[in-house]
């Protein structure tokens, strides 16, 4: 095979990355159009056009005038939003079968820790943005008479900031602990080993053309079963949607820490999102059914893309039909799904 | 403060508006927060003046009128009713029974759309856009109604002193419209109502919080619906001879937080169908309009009228030439504001907006200014506000 010369192996790596990042990209724009357009039709709506909440507004505030957010420190802030694209390209990419062999990024680690600095970003986006939505607001409202003065007063973007730490601490584990159920049923942390275990035919097969399926996925398993509603559940917690947007609640915090991001940075928080819906979806559908996104083996390739298309209509659904939960119901629905993910590792490890 | 009152700390402000994405007038709050829990509240309304009671002072009565119905777009026939109640009280001008009937037809058809206007902001609020989509779809059938009524869907203009414009009179094929389409709606409402109940996540958002208790209610003036959902049976459509051909039930809920009052008033609109119901089909036959009065100087009149938020306020003066003088309005938002604000405390962040949202709040009808000064309390113009305190900078 390819991979196991070295000669072959860099050219290989710089190729599969970029075909998959530029695949992965462009696909990730159309996600939005099919969410927003199963909400519309739940809600009985036309809904938008299927790609322009992606791809058109993407190219739309991509050619807009640029506009100097509001922020303690304007440089670090727009600096984020390509972090943030960066983090989630490689996330995806790691998950693609060249970066399997690479330094064990391809691993549980590697998906986890650039997982966690993709969270970190939203604290620190909120930290940095001041929008004049808020505290900023030119007009004088202290009130004669008022019972609190001289009280700090706090940008939404801060409160926002508080929200995405204590959604770090809490609100993301069910995702990992869903996360590690694959791993621990194939006894390896390699994303490799867990591809392997559910579709051998693909660790086998050496033909670009060939579509190796899956003789036995996680996902059609007990603890593949238990963990896949976690790992959902999860999904939609560290995507920040609906009923677990709290972060980004309308009628508070408005957007939160990327309120302050216009034109062509709008446009790159918007990649960064979609290609986040994208790179979670594909995961899922690497680790709990065995299909991996292989650019150089395209029916492999469309079937991870296909499959992907799962996990955003689910959420759509979800979106439609969930109101945005406060802490009073994230805290007991977080501890109560990181507990039916614990069982579901508990039962993996001793099958 | 007075010993044994708990102290609160308070760590920091978080303030929304005017300008906000989720507000839909131009008001500001102010949260004093610890973490994401309200310790103390306040709305600053006085973001827009109209000066709408000035523009009244020295026009005739029907001219005036048509400024009334203008105070609110969600309830212009109540406005427009009660501008018509203070005069027809003043100078003791005959209602014919059908016009009577004509009107509270109309004020219970704008007060179904005015509560699904609620619940369609409610649910934006809570996040649910599909119930908030949903509640706007089934109040398009009763903007068409009222459009049929007075020609139109959002400023009707039905009541004249002594009367309904004769073009609102019903007609035997749309008093059969009516009760067509009333029927239609209560149907769908019925399975839109079970779904919010049966929703466990929305009913989760709604319950244990925005408490305000009955003795509460009374203590901060909470009034309409907002009163009703505090136990506080207190409704002035009981006490009105307009409404004493029409049996109906005031609803009334102990929870006292904020599911309560929205099941008040979900549970008020099959109250409005009933007496529209029962108004269509008893539908006196006579004239819709008494024209024999003339205007003439009237000492200072108050009406009272329960709207859809609570209890209304009209009272004018008429000089010797039949043009109004001193005209005041209350909306009933002002006297929930206090309410408002001490029910969110104790909430987190999110729910004290919703808290504030189930209250139904109107702010921009009557924005108006009483300063306590050494036990006395007094009105100031908007123009002496500016001059004696001028624009807060």
């Amino acid at each position: 095979m390819f991979m196991e010369n070295v000669l072959f192996f860099i050219p290989g790596l710089i190729a599969s990355s970029m075909v998959a990042a530029a695949i992965a990209v462009l696909y990730s724009l159309v996600l939005p159009g099919i969410e927003r357009k199963v909400q519309a039709r739940i809600q009985q709506r036309i809904g938008p056009p299927i790609l322009t909440p992606g791809f058109w507004s993407v190219l739309k505030f991509g050619y807009k005038k640029p506009v100097e957010p509001n922020a303690q420190m304007p440089g670090l802030y727009r600096s984020l939003v390509y972090f943030g694209i960066g983090i989630v390209v490689l996330l995806f990419l790691f998950t693609t079968p060249y970066w399997w062999a690479v330094l064990g990024w391809g691993s549980i680690l590697g998906i986890a820790g650039l997982l966690k600095l993709e969270e970190v970003l939203y604290v620190l986006m909120g930290s940095q943005s001041q929008s004049f939505l808020s505290a900023g607001m030119p007009v004088p409202d202290l009130a004669k008479g008022s019972k609190h003065v001289e009280k700090r007063r706090e940008y939404v973007e801060q409160h926002s900031a508080e929200r995405a730490l204590k959604m770090m601490a809490i609100g993301s584990l069910p995702l990992y602990v869903a996360l590690l159920v694959p791993f621990a049923m194939a006894r390896s942390t390699m994303i490799r080993s867990v591809v392997a275990m559910q579709n051998p035919a693909y660790a086998l097969s050496s033909e670009w053309w060939s579509a190796a399926l899956p003789s036995n996925p996680v996902l059609f398993t007990f603890p593949g079963i238990l963990a896949a509603i976690v790992y959902f559940v999860g999904y939609v917690m560290l995507l920040n949607e609906k009923p677990f947007s709290i972060l980004k609640a309308k009628i508070d915090v408005i957007e939160g820490g990327v309120l302050e991001y216009a034109s062509k940075l709008r446009a790159c928080y918007y990649i960064m999102r979609n290609v986040l819906l994208f790179a979670l979806s594909s995961i899922f559908v690497t680790l709990f059914i065995g299909i991996p996104f292989d650019p150089f083996m395209p029916a492999m390739m469309l079937l991870n893309m296909a499959l992907s298309l799962l996990l955003p209509v689910m959420l759509s659904v979800l979106v439609a039909f969930s109101p945005i939960l406060t802490f009073r119901q994230i805290y007991p629905a977080a501890i109560g799904l990181s507990a039916v993910g614990t069982l579901a590792l508990i039962i993996s490890l001793g099958v | 403060m007075a010993s044994g009152e708990k102290r609160v700390e308070i760590e920091k402000e978080l303030s929304f508006g005017p300008v906000h994405p989720a507000l839909i007038e131009p008001y500001r709050i102010r949260l004093f927060v610890n973490d994401e829990i309200v310790e103390d509240c306040e709305l600053n309304i006085n973001m827009a003046y109209r000066g709408i009671e000035k523009l009244f002072d020295g026009l005739p009565v029907e001219r005036a009128l048509l400024i009334a119905e203008r105070v609110c777009g969600i309830c212009s026939h109540v406005h427009a009713w009660n501008a018509v109640r203070v005069i027809e009280g003043g100078l003791k001008i005959e209602v014919p029974d059908r016009a009577n009937y004509i009107r509270v037809i109309t004020h219970e058809m704008q007060r179904i759309a005015s509560h699904l206007i609620l619940f369609g902001h409610a649910f934006e609020v809570v996040g649910h856009e599909t119930f908030a989509m949903r509640s706007f779809l089934l109040r398009e059938s009763f903007m068409d109604l009222i459009s049929y009524v007075g020609g139109n869907r959002v400023m009707p203009s039905v009541p004249i002193v002594g009367g309904v414009r004769p073009r609102a009179d019903l007609t035997e094929s749309l008093k059969r419209v009516i009760l067509e389409r009333v029927d239609e709606f209560e149907e769908k409402y019925k399975a839109y109502v079970t779904r919010i109940i049966e929703d466990p996540l929305v009913m989760s958002r709604l319950t244990g919080i925005g408490f305000l208790t009955k003795e509460d209610a009374i203590k901060f003036h909470a009034t309409g619906p907002t009163g009703r959902a505090s136990g506080w049976d207190y409704d002035l459509r009981t006490k009105m001879d307009e409404y004493k051909p029409f049996d109906f039930n005031v609803v009334t809920d102990e929870s006292c937080d904020t599911k309560a009052r929205i099941v008040v008033r979900a549970l008020e609109i099959f109250e409005s169908l009933k007496i529209i119901r029962q108004a269509v089909k008893n539908l006196p036959d006579g004239p819709v309009v008494n024209r024999s009065w003339k205007p003439g100087e009237m000492d200072f009149t108050t009406a009272l009228l329960e709207t859809y938020r609570g209890e209304l306020m009209h009272s004018y003066a008429l000089d010797s030439q039949g043009k109004i003088r001193n005209y005041k309005i209350r909306t009933p938002t002002p006297t929930n504001l206090a309410a408002m604000e001490h029910a969110c405390v104790g909430d987190h962040v999110t729910e004290a907006i919703l808290t504030i949202a189930s209250c139904d709040p109107c702010l921009t009808c009557c924005t108006r200014a009483e300063v306590v000064d050494s036990g006395k309390s007094f009105v100031l113009s908007d123009l002496e506000i500016v001059r004696k305190y001028g624009w807060r900078k």
